[in-house]
């Protein structure tokens, strides 16, 4: 940090240039228009806290934040389980590991939107198939209620993410110095003793990353909420990105929609920050 | 790769210089060029509204049209908004209603004096009409109603001309529904329970417009809404969900329009003009020889369609005044002028808002009824664009309506959720401005 040269500045101004352009001072811009009647086009007057206060009688962002507390709650631990469990799994020396290492990673390779339609095409028209064939009634009309909807958004994003998650977990695997697994099986440690004792603790930071991946992730997702449900039916499965979207375009009310998306950025940086600093604190070094 | 790069760079340089002394000569010979850009909402018509644009600068060599579509209703005002705040705000562009009207108020010019208002059919106006002044022309009109099969109803011996009331039409179903077999569909009708707006916006229209007299403009104003007829909406709705091919809440405007109706499928769709070319595209020959369409029998307005305009043409008004009159002057062409009309008949396949088309025959059998109807004087109001554009449709109307469809929520409870929301929005909005 001593070293702040005409080198060190040289090559970290145009990073900050372009920081400051498109992140810094469109924030600015954006917590100023959450005081104003903007319509997108110009403002009128400040209106103070008025959008904010409008905010907490919204009905559609409460129902959207508990939603989107629900979902981030259910694919953060569902992610991290998968994920490690994939990661342990394909660390196994058997042949196909790495065969199968590219498989879970498929599905990330295809974008969220493509993903949504396609997932939406096997709910509706192969669980309802499958459903009238089986006369199982429960697979049948997937994603036109709140609830059923809930778990295809899950289901969607876990079968994405997890071969990503798999892939960070891998490298902290590998980085576990082998003595030291080697040690504790000369002194008699169990295959679980050695999983909770040494490999858990050793890949701390991996769960500090993942954690926060999944989190901030799960919060932001938009995409496959477009393609899956595009919110419906009823507004019930519309996640926050989405309500703050819909609020700015269809409801063209994009001064709502900045003070909703400044409450957005606020609740997500703070879980954030109070997640890694939890996690930070139970990383261990060698 | 060094040598190439610059290779390329040279050449665009060498491009770019010849073309700005070219244009540089042209702007010298002829020194009155107008370039005018458009940018409209209807993507559907964004081939032909570009093939029409080529007709007119060659018989007006000095006038350039550059024409942007922007696909499907809702993604069309941000992009405006965008283009306008960048400083890259179109010539033309396009309005939806009341409230894009008051929202594009500083950018729309006055367009009284054209001709094509004048040549305005009666009431097309209404809705972009504001302290005396014309803000839009109306790009066409549309209708909707009962988008038929004629061969089912032939096979089940019913005339669709005949159901003009809402209990023939009960009867009609019902006998219709007990044939299905017979009559080789699934279902009397297709009802997107997917696509809220197909309920919140045209069904709506036919009982919550009765209150304002199909005026967009006295719904837009009104500080609360009565919605007296709300039982006879139920009734269709009821009516529509309970024959309708199942499951209803999953059903899509493709899965209406291409998979069922146009499959033979369904033998009636709530739909309107505008699915001619959805359905051609699957069945030509069932487009053009077997769909019609009926109006939805609503009580005190039998045999009347609603028919109205769904899209204004504005003009910015910030521009300078040679670009606006250049743009008013191809918005006159294309609506009055002989080489214009055949253009709006024949190739946008529109079924023309104004005057002196004479007895057009129109390209398509669904345009044909339109026409037919608003020619005869037989159409009903046109209220919706009052609420279309204001939050109250996709944050009340449609979220609650789906609710009901979905059996969620009670009807009672549905029409007093749609009430209130009415109410705050409006009150918000008096004191908001």
């Amino acid at each position: 940090m001593k070293n702040r040269s005409l080198s060190f500045w040289l090559f970290l101004t145009p990073t900050l240039v372009a920081l400051a352009l498109v992140v810094f001072i469109p924030m600015l811009e954006g917590l100023f228009y959450s005081f104003t009647n903007w319509d997108g086009l110009s403002f009128t007057k400040m209106v103070g806290f008025k959008n904010y206060i409008e905010l907490l009688h919204d009905k559609a962002f409460g129902n959207a934040f508990w939603f989107t507390v629900a979902f981030v709650v259910v694919t953060v631990i569902l992610l991290n389980v998968i994920g490690l469990g994939l990661a342990l799994l394909v660390t196994q020396k058997f042949k196909g590991s790495s065969f199968l290492r590219a498989v879970f990673f498929m599905p990330n390779m295809i974008g969220g939107l493509i993903l949504g339609f396609i997932w939406q095409f096997i709910f509706s028209q192969g669980f309802d198939a499958l459903g009238s064939a089986l006369h199982v009634t429960w697979l049948q009309n997937w994603l036109t209620n709140e609830s059923t909807g809930f778990w295809g958004l899950v289901i969607v994003t876990v079968w994405q993410m997890s071969g990503y998650i798999m892939i960070i977990y891998i490298a902290y695997l590998q980085n576990i110095p082998n003595e030291v697994i080697e040690a504790a099986e000369i002194d008699g440690a169990s295959a679980w003793q050695r999983f909770t004792r040494i490999t858990f603790p050793m890949i701390a930071p991996a769960f500090t990353v993942c954690m926060f991946l999944t989190l901030s992730n799960g919060f932001k997702i938009y995409d496959q909420n477009l393609s899956l449900t595009n919110g419906g039916p009823y507004n019930s499965t519309q996640m926050l990105a989405m309500d703050i979207v819909n609020t700015a375009y269809n409801a063209n009310n994009f001064a709502l929609a900045e003070a909703k998306a400044i409450i957005f950025f606020l609740i997500v940086a703070a879980i954030s920050l109070v997640q890694v600093f939890y996690n930070r604190k139970r990383e261990v070094d060698l | 790769m060094k040598s190439k790069l610059l290779k390329g760079l040279g050449a665009v340089a060498v491009v770019a210089g010849t073309a700005l002394t070219l244009a540089a000569c042209s702007n010298g010979s002829s020194g009155k060029d107008v370039k005018i850009t458009i940018l409209q909402g209807k993507v559907e018509s964004n081939k032909q509204f570009k093939q029409i644009a080529k007709e007119y600068e060659k018989s007006h060599p000095n006038v350039k049209i550059e024409v942007t579509s922007i696909g499907g209703g809702t993604q069309y005002d941000p992009v405006l908004k965008t283009r306008i705040s960048s400083g890259n705000a179109p010539t033309i562009f396009s309005l939806a209603g009341p409230a894009d009207v008051k929202q594009f108020k500083s950018h729309a010019a006055d367009l009284s004096d054209t001709k094509a208002a004048k040549d305005a059919q009666r009431g097309t106006l209404d809705e972009v009409k504001s302290d005396g002044k014309t803000y839009g022309l109306p790009f066409n009109v549309e209708g909707y109603g009962f988008v038929y099969n004629k061969k089912v109803f032939e096979k089940a011996g019913i005339d669709p001309k005949s159901l003009t009331t809402y209990a023939k039409l009960d009867a009609a179903v019902k006998k219709m529904d007990a044939e299905k077999g017979k009559l080789g569909i699934k279902g009397v009708f297709a009802l997107p329970g997917k696509e809220a707006w197909v309920l919140s916006d045209h069904l709506l229209n036919l009982y919550l417009g009765q209150d304002f007299d199909g005026n967009a403009q006295k719904l837009y104003n009104s500080k609360t809404m009565a919605f007296s007829k709300n039982e006879e909406m139920k009734q269709m709705i009821d009516l529509q969900s309970k024959y309708s091919i199942k499951p209803v809440m999953q059903m899509d405007y493709a899965a209406q329009v291409n998979q069922n109706f146009s499959q033979g499928k369904a033998a009636m769709i709530q739909q309107g003009d505008w699915i001619y070319p959805t359905v051609a595209q699957v069945d030509s020959k069932f487009a053009k020889n077997d769909i019609g369409m009926i109006p939805i029998p609503v009580k005190g307005e039998e045999n009347k369609l609603p028919v109205g305009t769904s899209l204004f043409w504005a003009v910015n008004k910030q521009k300078s005044s040679a670009e606006q009159k250049a743009a008013k002057d191809f918005l006159d062409w294309m609506y009055t002028s002989k080489a214009g009309k055949k253009d709006v008949v024949n190739t946008l396949h529109f079924v023309p808002a104004y005057k002196g088309y004479g007895n057009v025959k129109m390209p398509d059998p669904l345009t044909q009824v339109v026409y037919d109807y608003s020619k005869d004087n037989k159409t009903t109001g046109w209220a919706f664009p009052g609420y279309t554009g204001t939050p109250w449709d996709p944050n009340v109307a449609q979220p609650n309506l789906q609710k009901y469809l979905s059996g969620d929520q009670s009807w009672d409870k549905t029409v007093s959720n749609m009430k209130s929301g009415w109410k705050t929005q409006q009150e918000g909005n008096g004191s908001g401005d």
